[in-house]
């Protein structure tokens, strides 16, 4: 401390002051009926916010109620129950569907390990955080509110704050990792097609070894599509 | 081998490197593991034969001719044997057998209901090569077949280990699911339009190394990771199988078979598997219940209680009767003993319905264990019911006895039972005759044949002469139509062969724990009579009270003022439907103590308290040996409902009286004070005894009497009716189990094909029962195993009840057959 290296620490703030506020144009939805603008910073393209639950193409929904996302959920704030889906009017591909499926959003801390987890790339996250509660039962969300609408696009609910372009690409972050975290995949296998944009293309250029290991790859016909 | 080496009693085996000591005869796979290794392995299970069919037990073996891979299940231990689990070539073995296995396994792991407690998956990932070269398609079949009302079967997830098929053959004996086809169509498979109806199918589904076998009531309804247990005592018959409770978010969802040596090896009747429905059903009572203009109104605990308070205070001890109790644990019973006894002051408690034995038959004899029973080279006499519909874990015990280890099987029973076809000699007397043919088994052991009931002499000196060793009689009641004292008799008779030790078989849950803890007239708490007294209670009545029988009679006559009814259905359990309701309409006041309604609470009671659940309520729980074993809250009560001895404590109290309990702890340490034969009975015992649980031994009720009854002869037009219990009833319990409740068949009249002649009849045909008491109508049907001149109806069957042809008072009931 002798240093003043404080001092250092207080001159960083006191700077601050004098800039402009990153935040300026933001006013939450309601400059706009002043006429002042109100915008919203750029979002990283992975940014972690609140969960959707995907559909396929056909409309059939992409959660099977395994529970991996709630096992593996550091904050213990999902919970879902499977069912046996109706032979005749299946919600789910296969036997089995997520029946339940909440998220409790006091507790949920966005670190997107139950995408990671995720098998069948069910659950993603759309780039939204300015969503607020008044009361505890708002801030579990339920497959009513996190389930994505016909169009494919999160349903925009009414506490929650969404900007045009904010309800595309919910599934970005996800869809530029590996599979498994193997780079070989990378560039070589789609994700599911999904209601709204069907089958997207694999992306590429997410990691340093794939780059360098280009050989290592196995030929794109080997791997199983989809 | 020479004469040092004959005389040593272990082999010394060289497990990588380390040198072990492993019994002679023992598996490899078995004394690596004893030793802390654990050669990963699919087919093998201890409690089975080996088979050495999915090749994952493979190691390398050197028994003096160089190293080579060998299935470590298949060869037992020899002298000087060099074992290498983790070598080259071992691991290449596990590598290929994993990637083979996994060639045709559709990896559907997030559906499925093993993932996360799966075989396959573990070890794939201990022991496995982490990729698969295979690309082409997977085999395909229709994704789960229902195989029986409560497992399904997906044949794509099957590797084929044999475990299951294995089990029906060799444990169950119910040969219903086999391989069919042949090379990469191989499957597990049903015969057509024969389900896998056995009373053990649950237990595949446990012992699948894989999730091709699930079970209907857990399918989906969580996943491993979800679940919290806790090791438990199953509560639906008196074997006192050792379970795991598994729950989750305060909900019972499975129950595993624990393997405990002493009594039920891992293994589980469906019923005692399954049970656990009817505890989440949402007919359980949740709020005590009062009856106002005739029906039932939810009240709260505080104005029950005190009417039930009023009903019992100031009432002549010899008018209150308590009926029930074999569903509580033994703490509870033990504070409804001393409020009824104790407290109230009368003898009038009986656990049993009139189906049972008298307490001498239980405890006046002497007693031999499950082990006992099934040690090699001894003779089981079975006198009573079919252990398979009543006791299923103790019919598989008895069942590996007879078949693997050379055990002796006499039966002694009215008609065939599920042990018939591996028993030495299956001897039928005419029902209510048992003791006739007892005492001649053992007039022919002394070498003086006879016939008797209705059995020729040579038969009788035949299985005279098959039995070696000690006897062990399994005793019970074959047929609630002959009285009890027939079964007492046969058991006077056989308790003069040299050795004899009795294991009793009454069915219910914790029936022997309701007469360890004095729930039976003239009994008092461990296993003394009442002139022996108790310092713990106020007073002790001095006159022995009623039994059930007797209560009944006396309700009926305007006698009894209080009767409690303590989980218990005298209307469908009593064997007399015409005395129980003449009786619960003419007791005074009727308190039911119940988990769920049943008949006699819904149109009887007249107060119904709601009792917790043996998963909702700690305690102990007493088998049909007197091995006590710990039975542990895993979830809540629903609603208000409590546990009994709370209710006992509570009525007590405002009796004016303090039972001085707190806790089942606090009743257990008052038991072994009291209790000459619990003094064992510590916490540390029972925490020892986690598994195994602890045996209660000796006693001081008296050796029964001889009743000199004589059965009846017949006349040439009826027939002697046999009312045998089946495993699936119309009982409350199994009622309220979703998907047991279904498995229950309809009551039918089973006659030999013979009488079929006699009567003009034919099987199908709807006939009239007629007995002294009532009559039924049911649908004929044939069976060879029911002897001729006899007529065997189910009870509490779906349809009408046998009970309603019944007298309790007389020893054998003759019923007409007629078309109706």
């Amino acid at each position: 401390m002798a240093d003043g290296s404080y001092l250092k620490g207080f001159g960083v703030t006191f700077k601050k002051l004098f800039e402009d506020r990153v935040t300026g144009d933001y006013r939450g939805g309601k400059g706009l009926e002043k006429g002042k603008p109100d915008e919203k910073r750029p979002k990283a393209d992975r940014l972690h916010g609140r969960h959707v639950l995907n559909r396929y193409e056909d409309g059939m929904e992409k959660c099977i109620g395994c529970e991996l996302c709630a096992g593996v959920c550091p904050a213990k704030c999902i919970y879902v129950r499977g069912a046996d889906n109706n032979p005749e009017a299946p919600t789910s591909p296969g036997e089995r569907f997520g029946y339940v499926y909440e998220i409790n959003y006091l507790r949920c801390i966005h670190c997107d390990l139950c995408v990671e987890a995720c098998p069948t790339q069910a659950i993603t996250e759309s780039k939204l955080f300015e969503f607020s509660f008044t009361n505890r039962s708002d801030a579990i969300y339920t497959k009513n509110e996190l389930l994505v609408g016909d169009d494919g696009k999160p349903q925009q609910l009414p506490w929650e704050d969404w900007r045009d372009g904010e309800d595309t690409m919910t599934s970005g972050w996800m869809r530029a990792t590996s599979p498994a975290g193997d780079h070989r995949y990378e560039g070589v296998v789609h994700w599911a097609g999904e209601l709204g944009y069907g089958l997207r293309d694999p992306e590429t250029g997410q990691s340093a070894e794939a780059n360098d290991d280009e050989g290592a790859r196995p030929a794109a016909s080997s791997v199983e599509h989809g | 081998m020479t004469a040092v080496e004959n005389e040593k009693s272990t082999v010394t085996v060289t497990l990588n490197g380390v040198e072990i000591e492993a019994n002679p005869g023992e598996l490899l796979i078995d004394a690596a593991e004893r030793h802390g290794t654990y050669i990963p392995r699919f087919c093998y299970h201890s409690r089975m034969k080996s088979v050495g069919m999915c090749r994952m037990c493979l190691v390398e073996v050197d028994s003096g001719r160089g190293p080579a891979l060998q299935p470590s299940c298949m060869i037992p231990v020899g002298e000087g044997m060099t074992v290498d689990t983790e070598s080259e070539a071992t691991k290449k073995a596990q590598d290929g057998v994993l990637e083979f296995l996994l060639i045709n396994h559709p990896l559907d792991c997030p559906v499925c209901d093993k993932g996360g407690e799966c075989p396959l998956q573990d070890q794939t990932v201990a022991f496995g090569p982490g990729e698969s070269r295979f690309v082409e398609e997977k085999r395909h079949y229709e994704k789960p077949i229902p195989i029986s009302d409560t497992v399904y079967l997906d044949r794509e997830r099957c590797i084929l280990c044999d475990r299951c098929t294995r089990f029906a053959d060799d444990v169950a004996g119910d040969t219903l699911i086999h391989f069919m086809d042949r090379g990469n169509s191989t499957q597990v498979n049903t015969f057509p339009d024969e389900p896998f109806a056995s009373y053990f199918s649950g237990n595949t589904v446990q012992i699948c190394p894989v999730g091709a076998l699930t079970a209907k009531p857990y399918r989906f309804k969580a996943r491993p990771w979800d679940l919290e247990e806790t090791i438990s005592t199953a509560w639906i018959d008196s074997v006192g199988s050792r379970v795991t409770i598994q729950s989750s978010r305060n909900q019972v969802l499975r129950l595993l078979g624990v393997d405990a040596d002493s009594v039920n090896w891992g293994w589980l009747s469906d019923k005692e598997r399954f049970g656990f429905e009817a505890l989440n059903s949402e007919d359980r009572l949740t709020a005590p219940m009062v009856r106002v203009d005739g029906r039932l109104e939810a009240t709260g605990w505080a104005p029950a209680l005190a009417a039930a308070t009023d009903a019992l205070r100031d009432v002549d001890p010899a008018r209150i009767g308590v009926i029930g109790g074999a569903r509580l644990t033994n703490e509870s019973q033990y504070a409804w003993t001393k409020l009824a006894k104790g407290v109230l002051g009368t003898d009038n408690v009986d656990a049993q319905l009139g189906d049972g034995l008298p307490v001498e038959a239980v405890l006046g004899l002497p007693r031999a264990t499950i082990n006992q029973a099934c040690t090699p080279g001894r003779t089981v006499i079975l006198v009573g019911p079919d252990p398979k519909e009543d006791l299923g874990a103790l019919f598989l015990r008895l069942r590996h006895a007879v078949v693997n280890d050379g055990t002796t099987l006499i039966e002694l029973t009215p008609t065939r039972t599920g042990l018939s076809t591996i028993a030495a000699h299956s001897l039928h007397p005419k029902p209510g005759e048992v003791d006739l043919l007892a005492a001649a088994l053992v007039d022919a052991v002394s070498g003086d044949a006879h016939d008797a009931a209705g059995v020729p002499a040579n038969a009788i000196a035949a299985a005279a002469a098959s039995i070696s060793g000690p006897v062990t009689v399994v005793l019970g009641r074959a047929s609630v139509a002959e009285s009890a004292a027939v079964t007492v008799d046969a058991a006077i008779a056989l308790s003069q062969l040299e050795g004899v030790g009795f294991l009793s078989a009454l069915r219910r849950g914790n029936v022997h724990g309701a007469l360890d803890m004095g729930m039976a007239p003239g009994l008092l708490p461990g296993r003394v009579p009442l002139r022996a007294g108790c310092d713990a209670f106020d007073q002790v009545p001095t006159e022995v009270g009623m039994d059930t029988i007797a209560m009944l009679e006396a309700a009926a006559s305007g006698d009894l003022d209080v009767l409690v009814l303590l989980g218990s259905d005298p209307l469908s359990d009593v064997p007399d439907a015409d005395l129980a309701e003449r009786g619960l309409a003419g007791a005074g006041t009727v308190i039911a103590v119940e988990m769920l309604p049943n008949a006699s609470t819904l149109t009887h009671a007249d107060l119904v308290l709601p009792a917790a659940a043996p998963t909702e309520v700690d305690g102990t729980f007493t088998n049909l040996e007197g091995r006590v074993s710990v039975a542990e809250q895993k979830v809540t009560p629903p609603g208000t409902a409590r546990a009994d001895w709370m209710i006992a404590a509570e009525l007590a109290l405002r009796l004016g009286a303090d039972l001085g309990v707190e806790s089942p702890e606090s009743i257990r340490a008052e038991i072994a004070v009291v209790s000459p034969v619990h003094a064992k009975l510590t916490e540390t015992a029972l925490a020892d005894g986690r598994v195994e649980g602890v045996l209660i031994s000796g006693s001081s009720i008296e050796a029964p009497t001889a009743s000199g009854s004589t059965t009846p002869a017949n006349d040439a037009y009826s027939l002697r009716l046999v009312a045998a219990r089946r495993m699936y009833d119309n009982g409350t319990m199994l009622q309220a189990s979703a998907s047991s409740a279904g498995l229950a068949a309809s009551v039918k009249v089973t006659l030999n094909p013979t009488d079929f002649e006699k009567l003009g009849l034919d099987a199908g045909t709807v006939v009239k029962v007629i007995s002294g008491r009532g009559e039924l109508m049911a649908p004929l049907a044939a069976d060879f195993g029911v002897p001729a001149g006899s007529a065997m109806i189910p009870t509490n069957a779906p349809g009408s009840n046998v009970n309603t042809l019944i007298d309790a008072s007389a020893s054998v009931t003759d019923v007409r057959v007629e078309r109706a």
